[in-house]
């Protein structure tokens, strides 16, 4: 009897070696070896299964030598048993660790296109509707609402419209946009495919960061298979259902700039120009790429609308708390036990994210303090982690909750030190339109390079807070905007670091 | 150069996009020669003046040609938080040279990323395409004696 191991193809299974684990035991007699997306229990890789009586059972950390034991059933723990997956609300990664992210049959056979099926029988407007209903907020950081810009879209009129995916996924600490474009491509397609057809798109671009290589693949080839299956290219299924022109996808790659992430720069990127951030208005939905009318949206965006219209607005919206609404896919890591995807409704707190899903402080670790919402997001000490990860609450405490990225530091973490690396970070990455951000970078990194050797002055915290103040008010972009707040959070809580 | 007109050549009939251009020239050559960006800009109907601008506005847009193994040791918070700096010290001791160099030999180049997305599995390394997590100062040696 053929016996199946499932191991996952993901990036960070590879990179801990589950491409060993496959390579080794391909050649075993009598096994069959399945490559599907990762579970997220990052901390658990490379997770290989098997299916067990009641579902499937998992053998964290797997070595080359465990398949003996794996194969006689010994010593596994039945998936749903986990607790990191087990307290989990997994929709949008419901699939996640269980199909093979290019097979058809798997994504149709787990409530695949059900989403895009609802939309087609529903006028454009009654699709816009439902979003609006969902109170779904962009999941990129911006947290616009999303039915609101599809409505934009909609209602400006032009020869040509585009649908964008922003892949850019440049925050550090986060992943989710990396683990949907690999282990669900068909996901985020879907989603792009309604919103072509609900605003009347029929082009459109998923722009992916240089870094993706594999997800790069795995986009290029969902295309293919989508595109020979009769739902992308000209005069393909989805639009042209109602009478439209199809929707043509084309995966663009990005060449490793930061502020490439933020839409208008995106933009110019995508129509092969240096990414600089444009004001605005005019916003994309009304001009965009190439000057036209162009939906634009994170990933995790696109990939939590097919649900929605599967399963309606009043489901998402019955999710989350009062304004931010559905689930957010926290990315724990940072010095935790258990790095890794939560996808958790809206509400819960920093310190029950730390705790439950992260485990706690890895071995011999102790907390200092987290970063919450990437390389621009705030940094917290134990004080602050009873703030519940919504929007209002991060709002109120001036704060970001970002692409949900969550980085927790040890106490062998130097401030001063992490405090430069923010400002450094924000100097290299500076696209230089306005010079607040552009010089006020390099100034602050400069002050912070004669902390770190020692020589800072007292004066120069208020230099520091000052510069932050302008950069804050006076620059265009969130990476002006809001690269002090890291550093001047850092400050704050420990101010007795800089001297 | 022949390479290069070969590229440009099939850029003829498509909408003209300079950083598409580039990565194309880099994805076959390893890196854009400077001195090639007189002809891209014909090719393009751009002035030199764009096309040198999108080559000095992407870091990942090289325009010199690096060693075999491009090493990128991630910079991103979550690595950061896992003390990546002690894998970019080992590295630069034992390799002799410092971030965006390349040793003597050609073998390697060094560089610094800003997260390649493994933040669940830090401190993160990329040699080329792969990823490799969890990574000691150590075990980073270790993956770079793996590259002949």
């Amino acid at each position: 009897m053929m016996r199946r191991l499932y191991i996952p193809q993901d990036t960070t299974a590879r990179a801990v070696g589950a491409d060993r684990l496959a390579g080794a035991w391909a050649k075993e007699p009598g096994l069959e070896i399945v490559r599907t997306s990762s579970r997220g229990a990052f901390y658990l890789e490379p997770l290989v299964e098997t299916d067990g009586p009641h579902g499937r059972i998992g053998w964290p950390n797997a070595a080359e030598h465990d398949l003996s034991r794996i194969l006689r059933g010994e010593g596994g723990t039945p998936i749903d048993t986990i607790p990191f997956l087990a307290g989990q609300t997994r929709v949008t990664f419901a699939n996640a660790g269980v199909t093979r992210p290019l097979s058809l049959e798997d994504y149709r056979a787990h409530g695949g296109f059900a989403g895009l099926d609802a939309a087609l029988r529903l006028a454009q407007e009654k699709i816009i509707e439902e979003l609006s209903i969902s109170k779904l907020r962009g999941r990129g950081g911006a947290a616009f609402p999303v039915g609101r810009k599809w409505q934009t879209a909609y209602e400006t009129h032009a020869d040509q419209k585009y649908v964008v995916a922003n892949a850019d996924e440049g925050d550090a600490g986060t992943y989710c946009d990396r683990m949907v474009m690999e282990g669900e491509p068909f996901r985020l397609i879907e989603g792009m495919l309604i919103a072509a057809y609900a605003v009347g798109a029929t082009r459109g671009y998923i722009y992916c960061r240089y870094e993706y290589p594999a997800a790069v693949r795995a986009l290029r080839e969902a295309i293919t298979i989508l595109t020979e299956a009769g739902y992308l290219g000209e005069g393909a299924l989805g639009c042209n259902a109602r009478g439209g022109g199809g929707f043509t996808l084309e995966v663009f790659v990005g060449a490793g700039s930061y502020v490439c992430g933020e839409e208008t720069a995106l933009l110019q990127s995508l129509e092969g120009k240096r990414g600089m951030v444009q004001p605005k208005p005019p916003y994309p939905a009304v001009s965009g790429l190439y000057g036209k009318p162009t939906l634009i949206s994170n990933v995790l965006t696109f990939a939590t609308v097919p649900s929605i219209l599967a399963r309606g607005g009043v489901w998402h919206a019955s999710l989350g708390t009062e304004h931010s609404k559905g689930t957010i896919a926290l990315q724990i890591g940072g010095r935790v036990k258990q790095p890794g995807l939560a996808e958790v409704p809206f509400g819960l707190t920093v310190e029950a994210a730390i705790e439950e899903f992260g485990g706690g402080m890895a071995t011999g670790a102790r907390f200092k303090a987290v970063q919450v919402g990437g390389p621009l997001g705030s940094l917290f000490t134990k004080a602050g982690l009873k703030i519940r990860i919504c929007y209002d609450e991060f709002a109120r405490a001036g704060a970001i909750l970002g692409h949900g990225g969550i980085v927790v530091f040890d106490q062998e973490t130097d401030m001063v030190e992490l405090a430069r690396h923010f400002m450094a970070f924000t100097a290299d990455e500076s696209c230089g339109v306005c010079t607040p951000c552009r010089v006020g970078s390099v100034r602050a990194r400069e002050i912070l390079d004669g902390f770190a050797q020692g020589r800072g002055r007292p004066d120069d915290l208020n230099l520091l807070a000052d510069l932050g103040e302008t950069m804050k008010q006076t620059s265009l972009c969130a990476l002006g905007q809001r690269a002090p707040y890291p550093v001047l959070t850092a400050i704050e809580h420990f101010r007795k670091e800089f001297k | 150069m022949s390479r290069i007109t070969g590229i440009l050549k099939r850029t003829e009939g498509c909408q003209p996009n300079i950083l598409k251009t580039l990565l194309a020239i880099q994805s076959e050559l390893g890196h854009v020669p400077p001195a090639s960006v007189p002809d891209i800009a014909g090719a393009l109907g751009v002035t030199d003046a764009e096309v040198a601008g999108v080559l000095s506005g992407y870091p990942d847009l090289r325009t010199e040609a690096p060693g075999r193994y491009v090493v990128r040791v991630c910079q991103g918070e979550s690595c950061v938080a896992n003390h990546c700096g002690r894998v970019l010290k080992e590295l630069e001791k034992k390799l002799g040279i410092g971030l965006g160099g390349t040793t003597r030999d050609g073998r390697f180049t060094l560089e610094k990323v800003y997260c390649v997305g493994n933040c669940a599995a830090s401190p993160t390394v990329m040699i080329g395409e792969d990823v490799h997590g969890r990574v000691t100062p150590e075990a980073a040696w270790a993956l770079l004696q793996d590259c002949r």
